[in-house]
């Protein structure tokens, strides 16, 4: 026990303390932060903060105006998330194992961060009351401190012992990944937080009352958790089944379009129409598919591949025009595009089987959003967005990564590209984008860009801002690939061309895979900036995450008087935002170290 | 029947002749062996041969096809046309097993069991079997040249050609990758080889050339090649190198 120590001790000594020059740098760090942690936590103990601005804020927050009798829309999609998230994690269950003692080091080292921070916490704090005196109060008597020290103390050295003892009990990394979520929801149950509440005359009964969460939260929640354990379960049981990732993948580019279509619509679906219309339409167009799938490479059938294909071209232009469900013009234009990759592809059995999965999805999908989405959305909601607060952000967030990344992809292999017109018409679009500041672009959405639309098309604010967005980033995200499209060495091209590979293989096998790995941290930093950008939208009237604690709670009067609470709600969206950029770094150095593995 | 023709193929890179006028024939299952100073024009016009470069004038046909800016002639030569290179392209985000079946699973269509048994064959006949699942950054320069010959077999090629293959190498892994290339002449492949290791011309090459300034100096069987030179620019290069 006393080597352990005494290695430590040397550690710490060699690693902060090598050099006058060090010693200088760790106290003067060590001197700025705890000044800084001691301020922070005056703040925020002090008795002048409301902190019930954010926690009974909550709703509005994630939803803002969305009408609470479709909240099950917003739980549904949020569900959605984890089912796909858990299956996800099964599916690609790590076969990494971490040693128990790790995690017992980790909680170490957060008791010694608890006991160290406890220690230097200060007693007393003092602000400026509303007449401009000073006010000094107690904030953390000595009977707190000590309450929290001792089994603190007690704890830190437990899990220093059991560190050092060596227990050989090791587990799967990805198996802990459920227990992040576990601890939160059975949190829940437990917790019991201050809540606001009226008397009769409409006043906010002081001091707030203790109250256990609400069962619109708890009960959610805890489904979605059992749903995403189940989730993963089945992941792990389908791990070898190689095709499901394909389809994992591919279901991952649809999730945000469903739950998009989801939150926003409420279909009054007429079962009627539904089963004689969307049903037939989707049996006949499956069989369709099916029989071209299995026979099209006969060599009887492959001498009038090019009629069929010509009917099929017709029926479809033919179809826009004349009166027939807009399910089966979709369904036909679907097929035109679908009966012209079916021939190279279905070779073999098992590009027949792929086809085949392929085309039952794809109609899938498509009768779903036709009926969902063409339908008209039948939520009521005050004020002029149907998204507000968290959601918005992360809609504007995601949806423009979603989109913009292709779409860089594209440019930039268009700006690469030997064909003079594409190049000009990719270069073009970069350069505008980006030279003209996003506020601009943004008002563009909100004000102009309805006049470049053909007459009688319109769409809604969030659509228009989604579009600009995506170019917006787009444009950043095409130079950051064409950086790590010129890192590719001129060898590469050669050594694919001289096996006799076609350009689209070559872009799409050698180029792009080694051009996008070179370029993840970049990638990474402007998805972040993307996420944080998304809060200009305020300035065309849109309330996102960072509008709601910034204007919408401190203008909040009687009865819950939030005024003048801005400081709370300004430090909570800061942390909320710094927790999912730090998360999303993290998550991109895991990437690159696990891709980085051919590199070396 | 000659499989490779070459007709008097002249190319400029702007102002500067690369390629002054080359005319020859190889047959097939010969072992032909270039060999020139750097800048004579050998390494251009052995890239000529699977189209990497262009040639501006006279003509190249291989096995039947002639090269011209069609694309689907251009592809069909270069599935039949194996190339190794000096600074062995591997392609570094993939592993060795998938590097070799790249080309035959979406060039060739073939199924991935049968291009994986095929390609592990060829490793065996490399003499690296146990990197199967490596990547060529974790591999030795040798190791990755003869995973390099092992990519361009897969593709069951009627002709190989070697540019410099062992210039980027260590003295002592150039050995290996030469056994490997010795192995592969014996079996009776189409071979075109620039290299200036004048051991394996000696003891493979049906026929050595010499290219300089663009154009073919000397054309002549290995032992008179180095006992009995033609030309005075040969017996010059070979004072310098021997």
């Amino acid at each position: 026990m006393v080597a352990v120590i005494k290695k430590n001790a040397k550690a710490l000594q060699e690693s902060l303390f090598s050099s006058v020059g060090s010693s200088v740098l760790t106290i003067g760090t060590t001197y700025l932060v705890l000044n800084f942690f001691r301020g922070m936590f005056g703040f925020v103990m002090s008795s002048d903060k409301d902190w019930l601005a954010v926690l009974n804020n909550m709703q509005l927050y994630m939803v803002q105006a969305y009408p609470e009798s479709d909240f099950i829309r917003v739980w549904v999609s949020v569900g959605l998330t984890f089912v796909f998230s858990g299956i996800s994690i099964g599916l690609w269950r790590s076969e990494d194992r971490s040693n128990v003692s790790s995690i017992f080091d980790t909680f170490f080292k957060i008791g010694l961060g608890v006991l160290f921070f406890t220690i230097v916490a200060p007693t007393f704090t003092s602000y400026m009351g509303n007449d401009g005196s000073v006010i000094t109060e107690e904030i953390f008597s000595r009977s707190t401190r000590l309450g929290i020290l001792i089994p603190t103390l007690i704890a830190t050295v437990a899990f220093f012992g059991l560190k050092n003892m060596k227990i050989n009990f090791s587990y799967n990394n990805s198996d802990v990944v459920f227990l992040y979520l576990f601890i939160p929801v059975a949190l829940l149950w437990f917790v019991k937080l201050p809540v606001i509440q009226l008397d009769q005359n409409k006043e906010r009964i002081m001091p707030d009352p203790l109250m256990p969460i609400a069962n619109t939260t708890k009960i959610p929640w805890s489904v979605i958790f059992v749903m995403f354990l189940i989730a993963y379960f089945i992941g792990i049981y389908f791990k070898d089944v190689k095709r499901l990732k394909n389809v994992m993948s591919i279901s991952w580019f649809l999730l945000p379009l469903l739950i998009f279509s989801w939150i926003f619509k409420k279909p009054q679906i007429d079962m009627g129409e539904v089963l004689t219309g969307d049903i037939p339409i989707f049996f006949i167009f499956f069989i369709i598919g099916l029989v071209t799938v299995l026979f099209i490479n006969n060599p009887i059938v492959k001498k009038y591949y090019s009629i069929y294909l010509g009917i099929i071209l017709v029926g479809t232009i033919a179809g826009i025009f004349i009166g027939i469900p807009m399910l089966a013009k979709a369904c036909l234009l679907l097929l035109s595009l679908f009966s012209m990759v079916v021939p190279a592809v279905s070779t073999s059995d098992q590009g027949k089987r792929s086809l085949i999965i392929i085309w039952f999805v794809a109609l899938v999908t498509l009768t779903f959003l036709l009926r969902g989405g063409a339908s008209e959305t039948g939520i009521v909601v005050p004020g002029s967005s149907i998204f507000g607060g968290f959601s918005l952000t992360w809609l504007l967030a995601i949806f423009g990564t979603y989109v913009s990344f292709p779409l860089g992809v594209l440019l930039a292999l268009g700006r690469n590209s030997k064909l003079p017109i594409v190049r000009i018409i990719c270069t073009g679009i970069i350069e505008l984008v980006r030279s003209v500041p996003y506020i601009t672009w943004l008002f563009f959405a909100s004000v102009t860009l309805a006049v470049f639309l053909p007459a009688g098309v319109e769409f809604n604010l969030i659509v228009r801002v989604l579009m600009v967005t995506a170019f917006f980033s787009g444009a950043y995200f095409a130079e950051n690939i064409r950086g790590g499209l010129q890192s590719i060495p001129k060898g590469q091209y050669e050594a694919a061309d001289a096996i006799g590979m076609s350009p689209f293989q070559k872009t799409g096998l050698i180029v792009l895979p080694q051009a996008l790995r070179a370029v993840i941290p970049t990638l990474v930093s402007s998805a972040i900036t993307a996420f944080k950008d998304s809060s200009l939208v305020t300035i065309i009237g849109l309330f996102d995450f960072l509008t709601i604690g910034k204007t919408v709670i401190d203008n909040q009067s009687v009865p819950v008087n939030f005024v003048g609470h801005q400081r709370e709600n300004l430090i909570f969206v800061a942390v909320v935002y710094w927790i999912f950029t730090f998360t999303l770094s993290r998550r991109s150095m895991k990437v690159e170290k696990r891709l980085g593995l051919g590199e070396r | 029947m000659s499989i490779i023709q070459a007709k008097d193929v002249k190319k400029w890179f702007g102002d500067f002749q690369a390629l002054k006028g080359i005319s020859m024939e190889i047959a097939e299952g010969e072992v032909l062996v270039i060999c020139g100073p750097s800048g004579s024009g050998k390494s251009t016009f052995i890239r000529c041969i699977n189209r990497l470069e262009q040639h501006q004038d006279g003509e190249i046909i291989v096995d039947g096809t002639e090269l011209t800016n069609d694309l689907k002639n251009i592809e069909t030569i270069r599935a039949e046309v194996g190339m190794v290179f000096q600074s062995f392209n591997l392609f570094p985000h993939l592993t060795v097993m998938q590097n070799i079946t790249l080309a035959p699973i979406w060039v060739r269509k073939k199924s991935r069991s049968d291009s994986e048994e095929k390609a592990m064959e060829l490793l065996n006949r490399v003499g690296i079997p146990e990197q199967a699942d490596k990547y060529p950054g974790q591999l030795s320069g040798g190791q990755q040249q003869r995973v390099a010959i092992a990519r361009a077999l897969a593709m069951d090629p009627k002709i190989m050609l070697f540019d410099e293959p062992t210039s980027a190498l260590d003295p002592e892994m150039i050995k290996e990758v030469l056994d490997a290339m010795k192995e592969l002449a014996k079996s009776g492949m189409t071979m075109i080889v620039v290299t200036h290791e004048m051991g394996f011309a000696k003891e493979v090459a049906d026929r050595v050339m010499l290219f300089d300034e663009g154009m073919m100096v000397e054309e002549n069987t290995p032992d008179e090649f180095f006992d009995n030179p033609k030309n005075d620019r040969t017996k010059l290069f070979l004072s310098q190198i021997l």
